[in-house]
């Protein structure tokens, strides 16, 4: 190999290293990507789990317009179902009294300079996404509308339990929707679950007037 | 000082009569907020920037003017607007607000770590150091396009892991970015949330930071706005200044160029 011959490869590899600058792969992204999120919060080692995926929320993390495969969305779905847990009690229909507070309320659980909010209880988020008895004013559309929702279901024992289920988690019914797993990440406990159950198919439920 | 009064009273009422009108609620709380946007008080925190700048502060008592945010030291136009961009001092995509706090560790002896803690003001007070710095220097972008170019490699990796970040579900909700900001026309309770998917909501992500909060009497920056995402996602606490912030708002920026920056922006 004569010298200028060496000298114009020499040349073309840093064309090609300052000229190749370009997305990385999925694989690498990934690897810088978790990366970052450990390096950016300061956590208690027993808030590292905020942090971490589990199997479902890897698969629901698709990017842009990926669509989940029919595989994937079976995966979740059987990993939703393995998760329920019932109350003690047996009864799914709690007190929707209790439901229609815990509805409206969005708190618990956060953490400001490595304090955890404090409350009696987690309050369940319903008020921020969807819209709740009829004529109320100061709800979301991120969901769908639940104005009404006994009314048009019923309140038969198959309706509590598939209720229930869908707000244990509600991924077993919509494989990655936007909804929160409520009872599966631990946000609300089985009772607390029971409350929402009643505020939604109670005939007495404001939701439902 | 009446008319003044008259104009609050006025877009008070705008907003009132918007909180009762959902179904309208898009094209009446935007008249009620350009109102606001008019007389936006945030103005106030530029000069208290431009003093900043200027001044001989910090342990090696000197100013920012020789600070480059990537254009050259002491070239602020339009410098914001192509920001976050990759700087060959630190070896790292900087935004504006981590740019500031290199400049201000290098340049003005100040520790990083103190800066930062401080970064973040309390609501109702006069601010801290890097909002109004922030603001004063992206006010010098005012009337430009953002214009985020990707062309050193850890731009690309930025926006790709920005990207990911965006799309990252974790925690007891489950959220990432996208459950809120992914789609059109969506609300949380009664406020509007940006569709950053979209070309017009990363744009207007990328043009109105930093922007005078009305509920907090201060003027905020994009880093604040993080935080608060993930307070309200139940994640632990975002540091200041993270490669996590700096690649969301890579991702983000980049999405919104050709957006008109005009700051500060007004946020409810």
């Amino acid at each position: 190999m004569n010298i200028n011959k060496t000298k114009w490869m020499i040349f073309g590899v840093a064309v090609i290293v300052a000229g190749c600058a370009t997305y990385p792969d999925q694989a690498t992204t990934k690897l810088m990507a978790e990366k970052m999120v450990y390096d950016a919060f300061t956590f208690a080692p027993e808030h590292k789990k905020r942090l971490d995926q589990d199997r479902s929320q890897q698969i629901c993390s698709k990017i842009g317009d990926a669509k989940l495969t029919n595989e994937e969305a079976a995966e979740v779905v059987k990993l939703a179902r393995a998760s329920i847990k019932y109350p003690a009690s047996g009864n799914l229909v709690g007190n929707w009294k209790e439901g229609d507070k815990l509805a409206h309320n969005g708190a618990g659980d956060r953490i400001r300079n490595g304090k955890v909010e404090k409350r009696k209880e987690n309050g369940a988020l319903c008020q921020n996404c969807h819209a709740l008895a009829p004529g109320e004013i100061n709800v979301g559309n991120v969901g769908p509308s639940l104005t009404g929702y006994g009314k048009q279901r019923g309140n038969s024992e198959a309706i509590a339990k598939y209720t229930y289920e869908k707000i244990y988690n509600a991924w077993v019914v919509f494989p990655c929707s936007n909804m929160p797993r409520l009872g599966a990440t631990g946000h609300l406990t089985p009772e607390q679950i029971t409350h929402m159950v009643a505020f939604l198919i109670d005939p007495q439920s404001p939701i439902n007037k | 000082m009446e008319i003044m009064r008259g104009a609050g009273f006025t877009a008070g009422v705008m907003l009132l009569v918007t909180l009762s009108l959902p179904a309208a609620a898009q094209n009446d709380l935007s008249v009620g907020r350009k109102m606001l946007v008019e007389d936006n008080p945030g103005e106030l925190w530029i000069d208290q920037g431009k003093d900043l700048y200027y001044q001989k502060r910090g342990p090696k008592k000197a100013s920012l003017e020789q600070c480059d945010f990537g254009m050259g030291p002491g070239k602020l136009e339009g410098a914001a607007a192509r920001l976050p961009r990759y700087f060959a001092d630190t070896d790292r995509v900087e935004d504006l607000e981590s740019r500031l706090l290199t400049c201000m560790s290098t340049l003005q002896g100040f520790d990083k770590n103190e800066v930062a803690k401080k970064a973040i003001s309390s609501p109702r007070s006069r601010g801290s150091d890097i909002e109004a710095l922030a603001l004063f220097i992206t006010s010098k972008s005012n009337g430009m396009k953002v214009n985020v170019t990707l062309s050193h490699q850890k731009e690309y990796d930025a926006y790709k892991a920005g990207e990911y970040l965006f799309y990252r579900r974790s925690g007891q909700t489950d959220f990432s970015c996208d459950q809120c900001h992914g789609e059109a026309n969506k609300r949380i309770r009664l406020q509007d949330l940006l569709h950053m998917t979209s070309a017009a909501g990363a744009q207007e992500v990328a043009s109105t930071w930093p922007a005078y909060r009305g509920a907090h009497y201060v003027v905020r920056t994009m880093q604040w706005r993080l935080n608060d995402c993930v307070w309200q996602m139940r994640l632990p606490d975002l540091k200041y200044g993270t490669d996590y912030s700096i690649a969301l708002t890579t991702f983000l920026n980049r999405r919104g160029n050709d957006a008109v920056i005009q700051v500060p922006g007004f946020k409810r």
